[in-house]
């Protein structure tokens, strides 16, 4: 194989890394497909068929309640048949404990634990559903299904899952139009979902599991109250509409601490059939008051596995309950299914507001029993409306797209054999086929007669329509594209393969190519030594890790693990070294040698002890962060230790920082000012922390925020000045060997010298380094909380320790084996930062320090700046690392020329990163293939999996940034060199 | 109550495993070199600085801090000492050359060697295996501090004097072997 050389190994990194974006991308969109969701809310415009111009009707939001409400009577059509609404949510409760399963009655002890629901069950007035709910099954996603009738697609969830209060339209925003009064009581998700509409709550946490009781009595206590104070408001004749939420928690938890079969599921059952009762006897009392009717809605967000957990897409989970009692008896033989998205249509209709924008679900058919034949139909022309509007929305390509337009339709239709083309020709024709009925059935009315077969077939039409049309729609949401994620993943697998396989052509030609040099070097240099095991053993076992749901959430021990595990390896090799010359032998340089075994094992001390103390800073993960750790200790202690230690941490990083800067020996007037420059926003940000950091957070104060953004611009500008102006202003020097340099064996070294300026090269990357890392960790102590202050002085420290402790272990370790030791470094500092695999600890509140108007764009950089603090921490430290290393020894004298020593230096900073990071993505996009009907698939993997993808973002950008810096400072300085070297030989020759 | 008696029972059989590695030592070591009772305390000088070694590496692999684990973490180092420390202090005393040759290079010579090496290594690589369930939320008694760890150490022993055994009759076999 030919060698590589400069070019070549860059165009196909480069390659690689387009490819797996490209494969990145395509999987992303494949996996987790945005669904385009139509912004705003139903108004009264969704009492109109569906117009060319689909401009929303504005004029009738800002109508008062009580004329919107009549307003949409007017238009439904459909009077209301009730006036209260009362929707019982029991959470987890499965279907199958009421309804049974396949036809066959349930369980004779879930029959027995339920007997007054079951009793009206039996005589027909309450009506049962089996609700199909769609995967994520966790309450959140499955309660804005409900009231919106839309299927969120995963990252909606992943986006919303700070639980924001619910923007998109829904049934609550739209009862609430119309000036009903809400009552919640129970999970206070509710409460996060909808902020200010409830007029009473009593919210409760979710949070306890262990707590079976309190949850629900803390709900039931206020039921005699709100249905009494209801009948107070009757008695003065408030005319107040009533939609009450309750929301038990109780039987979720008996199923997350039993599963199925617990002990404590009967009487759980039976306690929710006595509210049952309770709230049914009440309302049969108020309609006896002559009260208006009142509809009781029991619903369950979810089931339950056998052990009791929820969260996936098998029948038992999905499996959830929709029972309506108040609608006109209808005795089933067994409970028929339907969609948990139906339910928002159905409610919309019965109590005449407009169906939500977003809705994907059917009327329920059995629902509207009570109502005339003409408000049937009616009910079903505006559920066909709100769907083809929907459709409109997703297939621009649907042909029935003018129909309004045109007022032909009519006549053009009916012609079922056009019917099964495509997609968008079979919805359109149905539709078409319905509306034609409905119209020749409304021009018919008059006569009675034929009217009854009409209505039948209009309606047997309409709900085809539907059914098909929501079908698709839902599917659309939920399906996933398989040609698209193979595609995907084959593409990340090939760039995986392209990039490993350059490393390896690398390290074939470095370490076994020269022979005639491998004898120069140490004896380890060929040897494939243990460490080099463990780290390729580390990335295995971290794939294999990753197939559990368990260690995907504890990740962060296998971390720390592996890191400390490293370093003591890495003693152990020291010790080898350090006794092999230092005990026995007498010669004074030797001595020296011992002296430098004896720094390197500080170093590594230091390593081990900052490590152990970040690893106990945060108790991350999910199942221990309880436990106690530092962060909270000194929360708890008050502020007034947080305050000193942030202080000191804040002064020790400015000070390391400067006198790293300050340890090189150079005198330029540019070099002054780099330095004077980052004292003082040093020095700014340290004013910062004194004086604002409490109040960032509580209010917006202006001084503050001026002050974060002088820093903010003083950072950027002294950086990207350093940057682009060091290679040009940096003295080119005369003396031909710098005196640090022992390691680099002399013979070779003046040649590349006097091509190149190696020196100025390693001089100005040491500075640029060394401002990144400063302005880095500036831009940290600023956005970071307090807390965070240490850990971050302690990943500097750890940092300037293996940095230290490589460059004077010389060329015991190969190239490769520090920088990947690196990377896990950065890793396990990701997580020594609060950070976990869940998208809950990532710190929101950071996100806005400094900028004065909302910009999502603005924030998600720095929450990316502040969630990927170590990784590209450690990322730029490369650059520092780069200008200590002396890889002169390496290049092969006779071929030496500029490309190679840029290969050099660069390669394998460049490419190690990118090699681990790849083959991860690449093994953990395999791994969520799989696990794609795992239980946790919503809850673990693809949280993890977004972590993933904006590890490789974060890997991406600061790989670039560390090519660039190189190449630039290499060519710039090459440049200058060759014009010196021109003007010298001009002077000489004149 | 359970935990207490779980260490005090773990406590118990980390002397019972030093006695029986003193006896070992105590075989080893040749009469002629050192007396059974410079290597008894040479074994009992070495039980606590190999248990102070022990544990400085736990910490910082990560075991937990805190007086609740203080007596845990004791004897468990106690435990881990007498498997991999004693032994080769009761035979080689604190000559460093063959702490060197034996623990930092792995290079051992001989069927003592072997003997000493092997179970030792076996031990800490078991250790470190066994610590891999702690974090999984199987919520299981033995997942807590010292137990799985201490299960591996010694599944980890016991496979090192296996696989030392088996070496040193190979070795022994193959000498005879060529001496005919």
């Amino acid at each position: 194989m030919a060698p590589l050389t400069c070019t070549k190994l860059s165009v196909i990194t480069i390659t690689g890394v387009i490819i797996q974006i490209i494969g990145l991308s395509l999987f992303v969109f494949g996996f987790f497909p945005v669904k385009p969701a139509l912004p705003g809310t139903s108004g009264s415009e969704s009492f109109y068929a569906p117009t060319c111009d689909f401009v929303g009707n504005l004029s009738d939001t800002t109508l008062p309640s009580d004329q919107l409400k009549s307003l949409y009577q007017e238009l439904s059509g459909i009077p209301p048949s009730f006036d209260r609404l009362i929707l019982m949510v029991i959470d987890g409760l499965p279907a199958e404990f009421v309804l049974g399963k396949n036809g066959k009655p349930p369980n004779k002890q879930f029959k027995e634990g339920m007997p007054y629901t079951q009793s009206l069950l039996a005589s027909g007035s309450a009506i049962g559903y089996h609700a199909k709910a769609a995967p994520p099954t966790v309450t959140m996603p499955r309660l804005k299904a409900m009231v919106s009738g839309a299927i969120g697609g995963f990252l909606d969830v992943a986006f919303n899952f700070n639980t924001q209060a619910m923007m998109d339209d829904n049934l609550l925003g739209q009862f609430f139009r119309i000036g009903w009064k809400m009552v919640m009581l129970g999970d206070e998700t509710w409460i996060k979902l909808f902020p200010r509409l409830f007029e009473r709550h009593d919210g409760v946490s979710s949070f306890y599991v262990k707590d079976t009781v309190q949850v629900d009595q803390n709900v039931s206590r206020h039921l005699g109250d709100e249905l009494w104070k209801d009948d107070w408001n009757l008695l003065h004749n408030f005319n107040w509409y009533y939609f009450q939420i309750l929301h038990y928690l109780g039987l979720d938890h008996v199923g997350h601490i039993g599963g199925r079969s617990s002990v404590l599921m009967v009487p759980k059952l039976k306690e929710m059939d006595e509210v049952v009762k309770l709230i049914h006897s009440s309302i049969n009392q108020s309609q006896g008051n002559r009260r208006g009717r009142a509809l009781l809605v029991i619903v369950s967000d979810h089931g339950m596995t056998e052990n009791g957990n929820h969260g996936g897409s098998t029948y038992e989970e999905t499996d959830s309950l929709a029972l309506f009692i108040g609608l006109r008896n209808h005795v089933f033989d067994y409970a028929p299914v339907i969609k948990q998205i139906d339910i928002a249509p159905t409610l919309a209709l019965l109590f005449g507001v407009p169906i939500p924008k977003n809705n994907v679900g059917v009327m329920i058919r059995e629902a509207f029993d009570s109502l005339k034949e003409d408000q049937h139909l009616r009910a079903l022309e505006l559920n066909a409306w709100q769907l083809l509007r929907l459709l409109h929305a997703q297939l621009s390509g649907l042909p029935c797209r003018n129909f309004p337009c045109d007022a032909f339709y009519d006549h053009q239709s009916s012609d079922s054999s056009e019917c099964n083309h495509t997609t968008e020709n079979m919805l359109c024709c149905l539709y078409m086929e319905a509306a034609a009925l409905y119209t020749s059935w409304k021009s018919k009315r008059g006569f009675e007669s034929s009217s009854n077969k009409d209505y039948r077939s209009t309606a047997a039409a309409y709900y085809k329509f539907l059914k098909s049309a929501s079908e698709w729609l839902s599917r659309r949401t939920t399906d996933k594209p398989v040609k698209v994620l193979v595609l995907g993943l084959a593409t990340m697998f090939i760039s995986s393969v392209m990039l490993s396989n350059l490393m390896f052509c690398r390290l074939r030609e470095i370490y076994h190519g020269g022979k005639q040099q491998a004898s120069n070097l140490n004896d380890s240099m060929n040897g494939w030594s243990f460490d080099e095991t463990f780290i390729i053993s580390v990335v295995l076992i971290l794939v294999t890790c990753m197939t559990s749901s368990s260690m995907v959430e504890e990740e962060h021990y296998i971390w720390y693990f592996f890191i400390s595990t490293f370093y003591l390896l890495l003693l152990r090799k020291t010790a080898q070294s350090l006794s092999s010359v230092g005990l026995q032998s007498s010669f004074p340089m030797q001595k020296g040698k011992s002296g430098e075994g004896y720094f390197r094992i500080c170093c590594i001390f230091l390593l081990l002890i900052s490590g152990r103390i970040l690893r106990g800073w945060h108790q991350g993960g999910v199942n221990w962060t309880s436990l106690p750790d530092i962060s909270k200790w000194l929360e708890q202690a008050g502020s007034q230790y947080v305050k000193p230690l942030q202080l000191i941490s804040a002064i020790l990083v400015i000070s390391i920082g400067l006198f790293a800067l300050f340890s090189i020996e150079s005198k330029g007037k540019y070099f002054q000012m780099v330095r004077l420059i980052f004292l003082i926003s040093g020095l700014l940000v340290l004013l910062h922390i004194t004086r604002y950091q409490d109040f960032t957070f509580s209010s917006t104060n202006y001084g503050a925020t001026l002050l974060v953004q002088i820093i903010y611009a003083i950072l950027g500008a002294t950086t990207i000045g350093t940057v682009v102006a060091l290679p040009w202003l940096i003295p080119l020097s005369t003396s031909k060997i710098s005196p640090t340099d022992n390691t680099i064996s002399p013979p070779f070294f003046p040649s590349i010298q006097e091509k190149f300026p190696l020196v100025e090269f390693r001089d100005s990357l040491y500075v640029i380094g060394w401002a990144y890392i400063l302005c880095w960790c500036l831009l940290q102590l600023l956005l970071q909380q307090p807390i965070n202050t240490t850990p971050i002085l302690l990943l500097l420290l750890q940092t300037v320790a293996s940095v230290l402790y490589f460059l004077r272990s010389g060329t015991h370790h190969k190239e490769w084996v520090e920088i990947a030791g690196f990377y896990y470094l950065g890793m396990a500092g990701h997580f020594a930062l609060g950070n976990s695999n869940t998208l809950a600890t990532i710190d929101v509140a950071g996100a806005f320090i400094g900028i004065s108007n909302h910009s999502t764009f603005l924030s998600g950089i720095l929450m990316f700046v502040i969630t990927y603090a170590s990784p590209m921490f450690i990322l730029l430290s490369l650059v520092m690392c780069i200008s200590t290393k002396s890889m002169a020894h390496l290049v092969i004298p006779e071929k030496e020329n500029a490309g190679d020593l840029l290969m050099m230096m660069l390669g394998f900073p460049c490419l190690v990163p990118l090699v681990i990071n790849s083959i991860l993505l690449t093994a953990y996009t395999v791994v969520l293939l799989l696990m794609q009907n795992h239980l946790f698939v919503w809850s673990v993997f693809s949280p993890k999996y977004l972590y993933v993808c904006a590890t490789t973002v974060c890997t991406f950008i600061g790989v670039f940034i560390v090519a660039a810096t190189g190449s630039y400072t290499y060519f710039v300085l090459a440049k200058r060199k060759q014009k010196a070297c021109t003007r010298v030989y001009s002077t000489c020759s004149s | 109550m359970e935990e207490s008696e779980k260490s005090s029972q773990s406590t118990i059989s980390s002397f019972q495993v030093f006695s029986i590695h003193v006896c070992r030592g105590l075989a080893l070591a040749k009469p002629e070199n050192c007396s059974y009772l410079k290597a008894i305390s040479r074994g009992l000088l070495g039980l606590p600085v190999g248990a102070l070694l022990n544990a400085l590496g736990a910490l910082a692999l990560g075991a937990p801090v805190g007086l609740q684990y203080f007596e845990r973490t004791i004897s468990w180092t106690l435990l881990m000492s007498s498997l991999t420390f004693v032994p080769t202090a009761c035979v080689y005393g604190s000559c460093w050359t063959d702490w060197h040759r034996i623990f930092a290079c792995t290079k051992p010579k001989g069927p003592l060697d072997f003997m000493l090496c092997l179970p030792a290594h076996g031990a800490v690589i078991g250790a470190w295996f066994g610590a891999w369930p702690m974090p999984l939320d199987w919520e299981r008694p033995w997942q807590d501090w010292p137990i799985c760890v201490s299960y591996g150490a010694v599944g980890g022993y016991v496979a090192g004097m296996v696989g030392s055994l088996a070496l040193a009759l190979m070795r022994t076999g193959g000498k005879q072997l060529k001496a005919e």
